[in-house]
């Protein structure tokens, strides 16, 4: 049957779907320029030999028949599962024997391999592939922000009501409040010479920052090795974030959608820092030890304690065991979270500095589960 | 048993280390030295401010001093007294270059000199 439809569709145009580059930057989970080179488009015209549908991207192998007739196998990559499903595709969209016409990027180490921008059966040009930009549901109206008996904001999902989560960050990048930097989704500066006016940064950490930007962020630790999104960038992931408030143990989880998937605690039982720092086992962590107290209408999140084990934003800026996060929570109403940080460390930065965004709720949602220890063994 | 201990020392993967470049423990040897032994081991650190720490902690305790680091180039010298096996004062000198700064077992390999003797050293950070 697959094959009998197979020749019908054989009778009909192989087409080439030219999707937007940008808007697959934007779905992806990390920066696919540190592994492909935009400058370099390609496409190939092979059969799928195996879909290798994991986590933290779809792989698609296809074997393609080159000049003299061998056939050498390439890997296609793609969005992770996540994305692709969204966009309303799955496992079974292509299976193996199916000719599909490839048009993407070529890899920069000039291997087999190439990011898909856009995947066509090849008997029929129908797109296979077509994974479309998310965005946040327009809001129909403000909602005011909804609020527990004692008035105090709610940071999650009201009990017996929808589920939801906080996603869709109004930026994707760290930079100081103010500064316009032209960069990508994942905080690849499109002119390096901008790299100074991301953050005050000292020397050293200016040149390491820039040695990671030349580098087109190939070694971030969580692209590499699945380290955790620690610090602002938990906030800034493809796949949101829950705020779980646990007022009977007074602490505040945060499920982190992305990455590995974990979670980070903030303490909000009154306990201090005292004691804490260097004293525990556990210290230094990649989420630090956040101690969280409520300024009227606004959780303030001071967090210390840091490793310095990953990078603590998506464009590769350096941090220290001396940084310390004063972070701001402010459900501005139902649907939106304005999140405000304060960055202090002395050891990689000349003054203390200010970053802002908004999150927004996006309702009725279970958050997705992207792991990214998949495929890694 | 020493054996063992020393081979598990010598493949033991390289902590993450994203901060300072030059914070952390490094192991290497420094050729031509024969007032101290030719394995080195540096633990460094920085504060913000400074970069301190010791050459062969446990054994010889030399403190480093002088140290810097310029990231243009990633050009490391530091400096360290010591003393002979006579009890002679020295000075060690150390210059180098940070390899491959963007791995966790990224080396720093230079020259090496005091009053008395000189040669080169490779140290990879662990």
């Amino acid at each position: 049957m697959r094959s009998a439809t197979r020749r019908l569709l054989a009778a009909a145009l192989t087409a080439l779907v030219l999707a937007a580059g940008a808007s697959a930057r934007l779905a992806a989970h990390h920066e696919i320029l540190a592994k492909f080179d935009d400058s370099k488009r390609m496409t190939l015209k092979g059969v799928v030999t195996l879909i290798d549908w994991r986590n933290p991207h779809v792989h698609v192998f296809i074997n393609v028949r080159q000049g003299a007739g061998q056939l050498a196998n390439w890997a296609i990559e793609l969005e992770s599962p996540i994305d692709l499903q969204k966009s309303g595709w799955n496992r079974a969209t292509l299976q193996p024997g199916d000719a599909i016409s490839v048009e993407g990027w070529a890899a920069r180490d000039g291997g087999r391999q190439m990011w898909g921008n856009s995947v066509a059966l090849g008997a029929t040009g129908r797109r296979v592939l077509n994974v479309t930009p998310r965005a946040p549901a327009p809001l129909v109206s403000a909602r005011p922000t909804p609020r527990w008996p004692d008035k105090q904001p709610r940071l999650g999902a009201l009990p017996g009501g929808t589920e939801g989560y906080w996603a869709y960050p109004s930026s994707t990048v760290l930079v100081e409040n103010g500064a316009n930097i032209p960069m990508d989704a994942w905080g690849l500066l499109k002119n390096i010479a901008d790299a100074p006016k991301v953050a005050p940064m000292q020397p050293w950490a200016l040149a390491l920052y820039t040695a990671r930007q030349r580098r087109f962020l190939r070694d971030d630790p969580m692209f590499l090795n699945c380290k955790p999104p620690g610090g602002p960038r938990q906030f800034q992931q493809s796949y949101g974030v829950q705020l779980v408030e646990d007022r009977e143990r007074s602490r505040v989880f945060v499920l982190i959608g992305s990455g590995n998937n974990n979670y980070r605690i903030i303490y909000t039982d009154g306990r201090g820092h005292v004691g804490q720092i260097g004293g525990d086992d556990d210290n230094p962590l990649y989420y630090g030890r956040g101690v969280g107290t409520w300024d009227r209408d606004a959780l303030v999140v001071d967090t210390r304690g840091f490793n310095e084990d990953f990078w603590f934003t998506n464009g590769g800026l350096p941090h220290t065991e001396q940084l310390r996060l004063v972070e701001k929570f402010t459900r501005t109403d139902f649907d939106t979270m304005k999140y405000d940080v304060t960055i202090e460390d002395p050891g990689a930065y000349t003054r203390p500095w200010s970053s802002s965004w908004t999150l927004r709720w996006v309702a009725g949602e279970e958050m997705p589960r992207h792991y990214c220890q998949d495929n890694r063994s | 048993m020493t054996v063992a201990c020393a081979c598990v020392l010598m493949t033991w993967p390289a902590a993450a280390q994203e901060g300072h470049p030059l914070k952390g423990s490094w192991l290497g040897t420094w050729t031509g030295n024969t007032t101290h032994d030719p394995d080195l081991i540096l633990v460094l650190n920085w504060d913000g401010k400074a970069i301190t720490g010791t050459i062969n902690p446990g054994t010889d305790n030399l403190a480093i001093k002088n140290a810097s680091l310029n990231p243009d180039g990633w050009v490391v010298h530091f400096e360290a007294d010591a003393k002979d096996k006579s009890g002679r004062a020295l000075t060690y000198v150390i210059d180098g270059k940070i390899e491959n700064l963007h791995l966790p077992n990224r080396a720093v390999t230079g020259t090496w000199k005091n009053q008395k003797e000189s040669g080169a050293f490779k140290m990879t950070r662990q």
